[in-house]
């Protein structure tokens, strides 16, 4: 630990703390660096920090993973998608694919990516195929597929879009009146391309204080200093701890492409629901792009469809209601060489960071410091 | 996906930049930069091949070391029970 990641954590060990303040972050990439740091060890007992919302991969519909799957067994599409999304599974009868990755085992051409650049350099490769992009993502990929399509895409590139904003389920979560948290600690680039502003609605509706922060433990710990400051002295405001990279109105550029782009949508969170104004659709006149309107998906009767799989509580851990390790699949049945839920698959999700960080004891009851 | 890595810009041709970060290079979009000036040795940080906001040498580096300390943490395959 740094010098200066050591000088907050003295600050943070001086103050008078309440008995228990529970500080929610909505970003894998946050959840990561706390995690390998062992903030949550360093940190008083005091102080809990909840792994929230902060997974594209594992909110995505799973409605949007089974199309996908669909797309590339049925239609002869080249499909395309983050390498994320290829293990992250459906709830289908036994003995059928059960993810991309098993989709291509069957024969799908189905191919990981790392970039929207790839997409259109493999559609441009392959005139003769129709490709498509299951891309999802937050605002910070959101963006990039935005400017992909602004910039011009082959007219055999398609997108299966599951976009997704990551303000409008904190906020489902503060007005529900079950928010299990008493602060927020906002994702750092997703503030960078959208602003900071975003994230008033926390301090401005709800009187929680809230700090943005980078991905190093000295801007974790100096947002985490920060929100406790706020909630002692009872005068929450919204503090920018990653002044770095994040501005004032964000990057002009991309949420203008967002704009023009994509329209705001009310979209389903897997395992959660519909939330208000928090997915992105393609605008109207970008229908042409439009994988779902190109390939009509037939009605199908699923069991299960939506859900997340059997036994899992992937929607407790990304609602922040449950530690990875207190739902009854984690390194039991659910470990990242067999995972079960998409929490366990994704480089974001909470499971899939805790077990890498070592953390292999399922249910312990006292999690928090085991992290 | 969603990890940002800080690059910098060695050779600009329109909206596109050739980067290179710990000796890797890769193609970046600077489309999402359009309002800003862009040059070589500039530092950037590149989400899912795009470049979203510029950024300082100190900055870069230090999120470099981070990664550093990250990769040495993780095990870059799936490991089992």
């Amino acid at each position: 630990m740094t010098v200066s990641a050591r000088s907050w954590l003295e600050r943070i060990r001086a103050l008078n703390l309440p008995e228990r303040i529970r500080i929610l972050n909505v970003c894998g990439g946050h959840e990561r660096a706390i995690t390998q740091a062992g903030l949550r060890t360093a940190l008083p007992n005091q102080v809990e920090l909840i792994p929230g919302p902060g997974c594209p991969v594992c909110v995505c519909p799973e409605e949007d993973v089974y199309e996908a799957m669909r797309l590339a067994l049925d239609e002869d599409v080249l499909l395309v998608a983050f390498g994320d999304m290829l293990r992250v599974p459906v709830n289908v009868a036994k003995g059928e694919p059960r993810c991309l990755e098993q989709a291509r085992a069957a024969g799908g051409d189905i191919r990981p990516i790392a970039s929207p650049l790839e997409a259109v350099a493999i559609a441009q490769r392959h005139p003769r195929r129709q490709v498509v992009f299951f891309a999802a993502g937050f605002e910070t990929t959101s963006a990039p597929v935005a400017a992909m399509m602004a910039a011009g895409v082959p007219g055999n590139l398609s997108i299966l879009l599951s976009g997704r904003r990551t303000w409008p389920a904190v906020a489902m979560l503060l007005d529900s009146g079950e928010a299990r948290f008493d602060a927020l600690i906002a994702p750092g680039h997703v503030a960078t391309v959208m602003g900071p502003e975003e994230w008033s609605f926390v301090v401005d509706r709800h009187a929680m204080p809230a700090a943005i922060a980078g991905f190093n433990p000295e801007s974790l710990l100096a947002a985490t200093y920060s929100v406790l400051r706020q909630s002692m002295e009872g005068r929450p405001f919204l503090d920018n701890c990653y002044p770095e990279l994040v501005r004032p109105g964000g990057n002009p550029t991309a949420r203008r492409q967002l704009d023009r782009v994509f329209r705001v949508i009310d979209a389903n969170w897997r395992g959660i629901g519909e939330i208000t104004a928090s997915g992105y659709g393609l605008s109207p006149d970008r229908a042409a792009s439009d994988a779902r309107l190109r390939f009509p998906a037939p009605p199908v009767s699923r069991r299960r469809a939506g859900e997340m799989p059997p036994g899992c509580d992937c929607a407790g851990v990304v609602l922040g209601r449950i530690y990875p390790n207190e739902c009854a699949l984690y390194g039991r049945a659910c470990t990242p060489r067999k995972p079960i839920g998409p929490c366990m698959v994704s480089d974001e999700g909470a499971c899939r960071i805790w077990w890498a960080a070592g953390l292999r004891e399922p249910h312990e009851h006292c999690a928090r410091k085991q992290a | 996906m969603c990890l940002g890595i800080p690059m910098q810009v060695r050779e600009v041709d329109g909206f596109m930049a050739r980067c290179e970060a710990k000796g890797v290079e890769r193609q970046v979009s600077l489309f999402l930069l359009q309002e800003e000036t862009v040059l070589p040795d500039d530092y950037v940080m590149v989400h899912v091949g795009y470049a979203i906001q510029k950024m300082t040498e100190t900055d870069a580096r230090s999120a470099w070391e981070l990664y550093d300390q990250m990769l040495a943490a993780s095990p870059p395959e799936p490991e089992g029970a």
